[in-house]
């Protein structure tokens, strides 16, 4: 091996993706329906949903409880299986793939941050980032080990290496699984209801780490929610009723937001 | 939560008051039939201290059986409550006070401990009828119209419920922490629980390991030239035994670690020995009575194999040797049964402990396969995890057991042997059987909770309470 000179990284090193722009989608949802039950129980919660997710970009999902974005979201991540149609990560069809092969797909190309129990308790809060690189059986490489850098410091979270999960925060605790989920630079970072369990100071915190994630690197982001001053984050924002794509509208206001999910609401 | 849920929850404890129960009546039972062949035998004269001795060694394997079955329920019962924090937080939150929700905990431990006795009385005496029935029958024991009741006899089932209530009570201390605010705060786990400081009880525990320490070096010092030693070092063994146990808080889950250490560096194996340490007070609990009973058996077993390669190092004569061989191999296997039903009941009480703490962890699984562990790392994980406890109560006891057996040979035997010391002879079969034990028991304990770990989706696990 013949070393060469690297450059120093940048301060702000940029994920490497030449579609940014939204021209190529990081996902599709083709035609997808998801049931509960059978016969009479028969549950749709979704029902022919078709969406792409544009890379670079931060999409909301929005819409009431029951609408099916939690289950859209799950069939996308690859967290749990269509009735039908398909889904593509890239250009990956994920439909067919068997649960260890849909396991390495999240470990090494989606990110993940719910709502809560994001982190190990046994493991601090630097274990807990590198997660990702020892279930697949190696260390973080020196690029990675830049980049994780980097995203402690600018997360704030240097003082806190050592720290396990009880002794942070409920933000810290978020800001440590945003840590979490880009450390492998992810084809897709899926949260939901990221700040449903916090304060809004705290929760304006972790919208604007999301934010600046996709802005600043390119970071293609997902988010499920119900709360219209999160998605107001967001490029664009989907809505959901009754198991069905309803509405979709670009970046908005918080007020905007409101007004569509009212108008929802009465429709139903 | 429905009376079948608490029974279900409850079924492990049943099965351990059952097995003392039935452990205690039979072998009541099987020492009131002896009697009764004894004070028939006109040639026995003192059949009044035969009874005696009797009685004394099966009170004493009797009490360290219901010592270890109300470890284990306490174990339990504290696990049980921690999976019921929520219901009881709403318990409270409606009005309830926390001495009202311990009490309730401690009679559903009286209803636990009474199934348990009555479950346990009819099989152990059922047992006791049939072997007598058999032993006649193959004219190995007299045709005597023998009594299988007695009053006494069923002073193991009054202790049973007696210990199982009391346990329950331990068990249940928890319920006095849970604020009425847990039912509303649905969020975080409960932090992993740092090393309890008992601080009392960890300075009696030194006290009496390092006293009863050496009590057991005096003993073998003294036995050096006289034989008396092995007294004194039977105090020493008692004292510093009795010290362990009382210590195990300290001692397991540090041997727990260093045993998790061994495994490796992968984030498997580091994961499975951070849970097995991350309740160190339930750990302990639950290995501690393992450690109790392999000791026991060890203690004896080396001190009997060492006595008997002495013995066979002046002794030429083969019929002699063949007829010592007999008389140890008798006693060590009764001696191992008798210490064995205990272990069962440890065993009972390990494989539930990691049943209970996997299905208390769904959630934590759930995100693990979330972000990226495969179903065979979860069960892989689980596997280790049973492991690192099988194999460090297995352990602990092996070392425990080789010093006890070697000082209690040595203490008898260093005047004979001219004053020198003796090595200790290990017991190649016995060895092999524990190294057998703690993998089955290892695998046992981890199969269930793997395969429940693994049969629902992560979303399903998240989704969990």
């Amino acid at each position: 091996m013949t070393p060469t000179p690297q450059p120093q990284p940048a301060p702000s090193p940029r994920l490497a993706d030449p579609t940014r722009g939204g021209a190529v989608p990081v996902a599709r949802v083709r035609n997808v329906t998801k049931s509960f039950g059978q016969g009479d129980g028969r549950v749709d919660a979704l029902r022919d949903v078709s969406l792409d997710l544009p890379a670079g970009r931060f999409t909301a999902v929005m819409g009431p409880s029951g609408s099916g974005k939690s289950t859209l979201m799950h069939i996308t991540a690859g967290l749990d299986s269509a009735t039908s149609g398909r889904v593509l990560l890239g250009d990956t069809d994920i439909t067919g793939l068997d649960d260890t092969e849909l396991t390495l797909l999240r470990r090494r190309r989606i990110g993940f941050v719910f709502q809560a129990f994001n982190l190990v308790p046994t493991l601090d809060v630097s274990a807990n980032i590198e997660l990702p690189f020892r279930l697949d059986g190696r260390r973080a490489t020196a690029d990675e080990r830049a980049w994780i850098d980097w995203l402690v410091a600018t997360l704030g979270l240097g003082a806190r290496l050592t720290h396990r999960p009880h002794q942070l925060s409920g933000g810290q605790q978020q800001r440590v699984a945003i840590a979490r989920a880009l450390a492998t630079r992810p084809d897709l970072i899926f949260a939901d209801e990221p700040t449903g369990n916090l304060d809004s100071k705290a929760g304006r915190d972790v919208l604007d780490v999301l934010r600046t994630a996709s802005t600043d690197h390119g970071q293609s982001i997902a988010m499920v929610t119900h709360d219209p001053v999160a998605a107001s984050y967001a490029d664009r924002v989907v809505f959901l009723a009754d198991g069905r794509i309803v509405h979709e509208i670009d970046r908005s206001s918080a007020a905007e937001i409101s007004g569509v999910m009212l108008d929802l609401e009465r429709v139903a | 939560m429905s009376a079948r849920d608490q029974l279900l929850e409850h079924r492990p404890s049943i099965l351990v008051a059952a097995l003392g129960t039935t452990f205690g009546v039979g072998l009541l039972g099987v020492t009131h039939v002896l009697e009764q062949i004894v004070a028939s035998d006109a040639a026995v004269a003192a059949s009044g201290t035969v009874s005696t001795m009797l009685g004394f060694v099966a009170a004493v394997f009797v009490g360290l059986a219901l010592y270890v079955g109300a470890i284990v329920t306490a174990n339990t019962f504290a696990t049980v409550v921690a999976g019921r924090t929520p219901t009881i937080a709403l318990m409270r939150l409606l009005g309830s006070s926390a001495r009202d929700q311990r009490r309730a905990v401690a009679r559903e431990g009286l209803v636990v401990g009474v199934a348990g006795a009555v479950l346990g009385t009819l099989v152990g005496l059922a047992l006791v009828v049939v072997a007598v029935r058999v032993l006649v029958g193959r004219g190995q024991l007299p045709d005597l119209a023998y009594s299988y009741f007695s009053v006494g006899g069923l002073v193991p089932a009054v202790a049973v419920v007696l210990t199982t209530v009391a346990a329950a009570w331990v068990g249940s201390r928890r319920v006095l922490q849970v604020t009425p605010l847990q039912a509303t705060d649905a969020a975080q786990d409960a932090p992993v629980a740092g090393r309890s400081r008992r601080i009392v009880r960890t300075v009696v525990a030194a006290l009496l390991v390092v006293g009863g320490g050496l009590l057991l070096v005096v003993g073998v010092v003294v036995g050096l030239v006289d034989a008396m030693g092995v007294l004194i070092a039977f105090f020493g063994g008692v004292l510093s035994f009795t010290g362990v146990v009382v210590g195990a808080h300290a001692l397991m889950p540090a041997v727990l670690s260093a045993v998790g250490r061994t495994f490796g560096t992968s984030q498997v194996a580091r994961l499975a020995a951070e849970n097995a340490v991350r309740q160190p007070e339930r750990s302990t609990r639950a290995t501690i009575g393992i450690v109790i009973g392999v000791t026991l058996v060890t203690t004896l077993s080396v001190a009997l194999e060492t006595l008997r390669s002495f013995i066979y190092s002046i002794e030429q004569d083969p019929s002699y040797a063949a007829e010592l061989d007999q008389v140890f191999t008798t006693t060590l296997l009764i001696v191992a049964a008798l210490v064995g039903f205990s272990a069962v009941i440890a065993a009972v009480g390990m494989v539930n402990d990691m049943s209970l703490s996997v299905l208390q962890r769904r959630r934590e699984l759930g995100l693990l396969r979330a972000i990226g562990s495969t179903a065979g790392q979860v069960r892989r994980m689980i596997l280790l995890e049973a492991t690192q406890m099988a194999l460090t109560a297995i352990v602990v006891g092996v070392v425990l057991g080789v010093v006890y057996g070697w000082a209690g040979a040595q203490a008898l035997l260093g005047s004979a042997n001219q004053g020198l010391l003796i090595a200790p002879t290990l017991p190649v079969p016995l060895l092999l059987g524990l190294a057998v034990t703690a993998a089955v028991l290892a695998g046992v304990a981890a199969l269930v909770p793997a395969r429940r770990a693994t049969s629902v989706t992560p979303v399903e696990a998240l989704a969990a309470r």
